[in-house]
């Protein structure tokens, strides 16, 4: 190993190193890349899909005060996913989803198979009701001239 | 494979380079003050090899930790901790392995001071990673 590592024809330290941080850099944007490919197939593939059992269900009784609870909730337990204004991180934008209470209370409590962990343990059913009556208040925030009368002003 | 088979395959794969580079910066230290120069050389060639084999072992490990969370490159919380000393950390290795495999000389005689001392930085890094991805998996 020794001797085969002597035949080879000698780098200056400045262009090694101008190597090494390129491989570096190579590196990482490698990966960067490998993580946006993979974060597209991931947003492809998100369960979050509109359906139409909101057509057919009451929404949860909600009311500002309601709101401003689980907003609070939301704050403790989705926002470093969903981001603290709910327009998406890792997790999707929450603002206008286009389905059912009851399909987000589902989601809250059972959770997503890899991809959003089951709240049923953490939060109550009062709990789970007070952050749906928060994400149906942004379907109506997302809308233009939407009916923001259900809306805290402070969380506008 | 799910995310779950995945994560799997990241916890088997990241303890290779983490190991190996450890060792490959313990080898050259060690072989930097070792006054035996028949053994010195033998300790930077196993320090040779070492940072090669873990620079390798990298990859597997980076890109099933990337698959294993959807492409997420920084992250919440711990998640993100871990991936402000892994992603420093892995440039850092890729470029002391390149970095050495370009200096033909190297093999043969002592580490320069300043690659152990971006060496013993990699290491650090490696070991706050690892310990950050160790609370994710056993920590509350």
């Amino acid at each position: 190993m020794e001797n085969s590592a002597r035949r080879l024809p000698e780098i200056g330290a400045g262009p090694r190193i101008a190597v090494a941080v390129l491989a570096a850099s190579a590196a990482l944007a490698s990966a960067y890349g490998l993580s946006l490919g993979l974060r597209s197939v991931a947003s492809r593939g998100s369960h979050q899909q509109p359906t139409p059992e909101a057509w057919f269900e009451r929404p949860t009784p909600s009311s500002p005060a309601v709101i401003t609870q689980g907003r609070a909730l939301f704050l403790s337990s989705c926002a470093h996913c969903h981001g603290a204004d709910a327009t998406g991180d890792e997790g999707p934008d929450l603002h206008d989803v286009g389905v059912s209470d009851r399909y987000i209370s589902n989601i809250i409590t059972f959770g997503i198979k890899h991809e959003m962990p089951s709240f049923k343990k953490k939060l109550g059913h009062d709990d789970i009701a007070r952050l749906t009556a928060y994400i149906r208040s942004l379907d109506d925030a997302a809308r233009p001239g939407g009916d923001l009368d259900s809306t805290p002003a402070n969380l506008r | 494979m799910n995310s779950e088979n995945w994560a799997k395959m990241h916890g088997a794969t990241v303890h290779f380079p983490i190991a190996l580079v450890l060792c490959s910066g313990a080898l050259d230290g060690l072989g930097f003050f070792f006054p035996v120069a028949a053994i010195r050389r033998g300790l930077h060639a196993a320090g040779y090899w070492t940072m090669m084999l873990g620079a390798a072992g990298t990859v597997p490990a980076v890109v099933s930790g990337l698959v294993m969370s959807r492409g997420v490159m920084l992250g919440h919380d711990t998640l993100r901790l871990h991936h402000l000393f892994a992603w420093p950390a892995f440039a850092l290795i890729i470029g002391l392995a390149t970095w050495r495999a370009l200096a033909s000389e190297f093999t043969a005689r002592k580490a320069p001071a300043g690659y152990l001392v971006m060496a013993c930085i990699a290491a650090v890094l490696v070991m706050a990673a690892g310990y950050y991805g160790g609370e994710m998996m056993l920590g509350h």
